[in-house]
């Protein structure tokens, strides 16, 4: 198994693929996450004003924290398109045909890729990360998020990444074609499923269904942590008691704030998305364990 | 686990493919230390075969071992087996020692191997360049490096000359030959008998995914019954005095001569002269494997031919056709007696690169040139022209059955 996941790594590492999707992913990141930290300073700004001249003083909102996990979940467009051509693109350049031959049988060489490509995602969460962090210190001129909040947004960010990862290899090798399987996420994932989840959840704010889809649910694995985080600072300079019907509305918007509308909290939508993966991911190698390469 | 005896069994092997039978009930075996050809034209099953023997396609039902075990139970396949299958993949930006480096990794070989092997194919100049911009034939010198990587025991080869130039084929060919002769085993496929009958001892001719011949090459050339052309004055008489002389095979020839089969010349002759009957010319004709190969495998996708250059249908009477016997019983027939002359198959470990073949092909010569040409010392013998009167088994005839095929 060693010997496979060293030759993994060496596949990769010798072609350019992984580098042309990082450099992307972290341009949009950055940038993502810059642009939206000026905005949502802008938008801090105008709230807080609201609240001190209601008669609440020293308001400071970190809103930037929104910018960061917006910015990560574009990001994690790249380490997506990375996992769906892990198999894919094997499977078209017939270079497969050689990896089989060369390896014990072909659950090893399937599992040697599972592991290299979590490790894989796991590298493009965190530079996403680290790259949406400088974006949000660049371009937020109020109060950033607090370093435990921001932690764990960015715990979530990279997760998100690394589930992104295994769930586009899996969809790569249940399709077996690069050009089907990017075409396939790239459109759900980056138009499909946002403006269905806007759709859904704009006429049924209360269902929940946007968030049980695969993208919903890893909107929700970032967007409702910052959107909980969003909600504790707020209620602690509103202070108060809500009721669960306003707690819930509240979650509603600054969950659809956070790009993310119609999804459950963090738990939940990692755990949904989690099963999304695991679906794709063990299709994919199951497909594959049994098909005829010819 | 595995016997390390080098031997290929390949039994009652079928796969469909959904309607499609591709293989039908494939049965041969392959030796250590010979050659063994795998003929049939396009889309008789060769490539579905060498497949399903390297776990790449399962059998709808049968199986294939080599060493005495399914490909996915040799542990380390790659040490035991080297695949050079048709089309196979690089990825077009990984240069060849990348490439190579890769499956030294999986294998769990030395690194160093990666440059051993460019050698060995002569690719060594260009072993830092992306395989994207190969050509055919150094994408197949690419492949068969790949395949020598785990210094393997055996190697499956799918139409290895594919793109090929004709120096490469002799060096390949060489190459071949010294690779069996150190105790190994080869299996090579082709659609073209006369590309590698120089190459190779057995011969398992397929067509429509089945069995048409399996056995020597020799007995098959062997079971050709010849004959003899001769051209009398007078057709008629002579074909009346061979009859009286209980020489009854006997038919005529467009061109008028006659064609008579089971005598010698010696008694066409001497009938002849018993007569009183002038003879022109008298010459013995034997059917080239080519021919022989076609009447095998014709019949499957059998394409038009506006020139006129069908390939024989239909064989005259004890004209070409195997003896029965042949066909009944290859099934039967795993163990014919080994091959004389081959060394035992315990050839020393590593040892084919210092073990001299008696050949000058041995590939251990090869120099660290560039990948033009690794020269070899050996050379193809000149290729027996056709005999005159039967029909060239050459780029017509072949054409016209690959054409069928698309």
């Amino acid at each position: 198994m060693g010997n496979l996941i060293r030759a993994e790594f060496r596949k990769i590492l010798t072609t350019k693929m992984w580098w042309a999707l990082l450099i992307p992913a972290v341009g949009l990141a950055l940038g993502w996450a810059w642009l939206a930290a000026k905005f949502f300073t802008d938008v801090g700004d105008a709230i807080e004003d609201a609240l001190n001249s209601g008669g609440i003083s020293n308001a400071e909102l970190s809103l930037s924290s929104l910018a960061l996990t917006r910015a990560m979940n574009f990001a994690s467009l790249f380490p997506m398109v990375f996992g769906a051509l892990a198999l894919a693109s094997e499977l078209n350049r017939k270079t497969i045909t050689t990896s089989f031959l060369t390896a014990p049988s072909r659950a090893t060489v399937l599992g040697a890729k599972a592991i290299v490509y979590t490790m894989w995602g796991l590298v493009y969460g965190v530079v996403v990360a680290l790259a949406a962090s400088l974006g949000i210190v660049l371009g937020t001129t109020g109060k950033l998020p607090d370093a435990s909040d921001w932690l764990i947004i960015l715990f979530t960010g990279i997760l998100s990444c690394l589930l992104w990862t295994l769930l586009g290899m899996g969809v790569g090798a249940l399709l077996g074609s690069p050009v089907a399987a990017l075409l396939v996420l790239l459109l759900y994932a980056g138009l499909i499923g946002p403006i269905a989840e806007v759709l859904i959840t704009a006429q049924n704010p209360d269902l929940h269904l946007a968030g049980v889809m695969p993208n919903g649910s890893a909107n929700g694995l970032t967007g409702s942590t910052a959107a909980q985080l969003l909600y504790d600072q707020i209620q602690g300079i509103v202070g108060g008691n809500p009721t669960p019907s306003e707690r819930d509305q509240f979650a509603v918007i600054a969950r659809a704030g956070a790009g993310a509308p119609g999804a459950f909290s963090m738990w939940i939508s990692g755990l949904i998305f989690l099963a999304w993966t695991a679906v794709f991911f063990v299709g994919g190698l199951l497909r594959n364990n049994n098909r005829d390469i010819t | 686990m595995q016997d390390g005896s080098g031997r290929i069994v390949v039994q009652n092997l079928t796969k469909h493919f959904g309607q499609v039978a591709a293989v039908q009930n494939l049965s041969f075996n392959v030796e250590p230390g010979t050659v063994t050809g795998f003929l049939g034209p396009n889309g008789s099953g060769k490539t579905t075969t060498l497949r399903m023997l390297l776990g790449l396609v399962r059998p709808t039902s049968g199986w294939a071992t080599i060493n005495g075990e399914p490909f996915n139970r040799l542990g380390n396949p790659a040490r035991i087996v080297g695949g050079v299958l048709e089309a196979q993949g690089f990825h077009p930006g990984r240069t060849a020692r990348d490439h190579l480096r890769v499956y030294t990794a999986a294998m769990g070989v030395h690194d160093q191997r990666a440059d051993e092997v460019l050698n060995l194919v002569g690719l060594a100049a260009a072993g830092n360049r992306a395989a994207g911009g190969f050509s055919l034939g150094m994408k197949q010198r690419l492949a068969l490096a790949t395949a020598l990587l785990g210094d393997p025991q055996v190697l499956v080869l799918d139409e290895p000359a594919n793109g090929l130039d004709p120096e490469g084929i002799a060096w390949l060919r060489a190459f071949l030959k010294a690779f069996a002769q150190s105790g190994r085993t080869v299996l090579i496929s082709s659609h073209l008998l006369a590309e590698v009958e120089q190459t190779i001892d057995q011969v398992v001719i397929i067509s429509r995914g089945q069995t048409m011949y399996y056995g020597s090459l020799d007995e098959l050339r062997s079971s050709q019954q010849s004959r003899v052309i001769v051209q009398p004055a007078d057709p008629q008489r002579l074909a009346v005095a061979l009859r009286e002389a209980k020489i009854t095979n006997v038919s005529p020839t467009p061109d008028g001569k006659l064609a008579v089969v089971g005598a010698t010349i010696q008694q066409v002759g001497d009938v002849a002269a018993q007569a009183g009957i002038a003879l022109y010319g008298v010459h013995e004709e034997r059917a080239d494997l080519e021919q022989l190969f076609f009447r095998l495998t014709a019949g499957q996708y059998t394409g038009q031919m506006p020139y006129a250059q069908a390939p024989p249908q239909g064989p005259a009477p004890g004209w070409g056709a195997p003896p029965p016997g042949q066909q009944s019983g290859y099934h039967q027939q795993p163990g014919y007696p080994p091959q004389q002359g081959y060394p035992p198959q315990g050839y020393p470990p590593g040892g084919y690169q210092q073990a001299p073949p008696p050949q000058q092909g041995g590939y251990q010569q090869q120099p660290s040139g560039g990948w033009q040409q690794p020269p070899t010392g050996w050379e193809a013998p000149p290729q027996a022209p056709p005999p005159p009167d039967t029909p060239p088994p050459g780029p017509g005839a072949s054409g016209g059955s690959d054409g069928g095929n698309n």
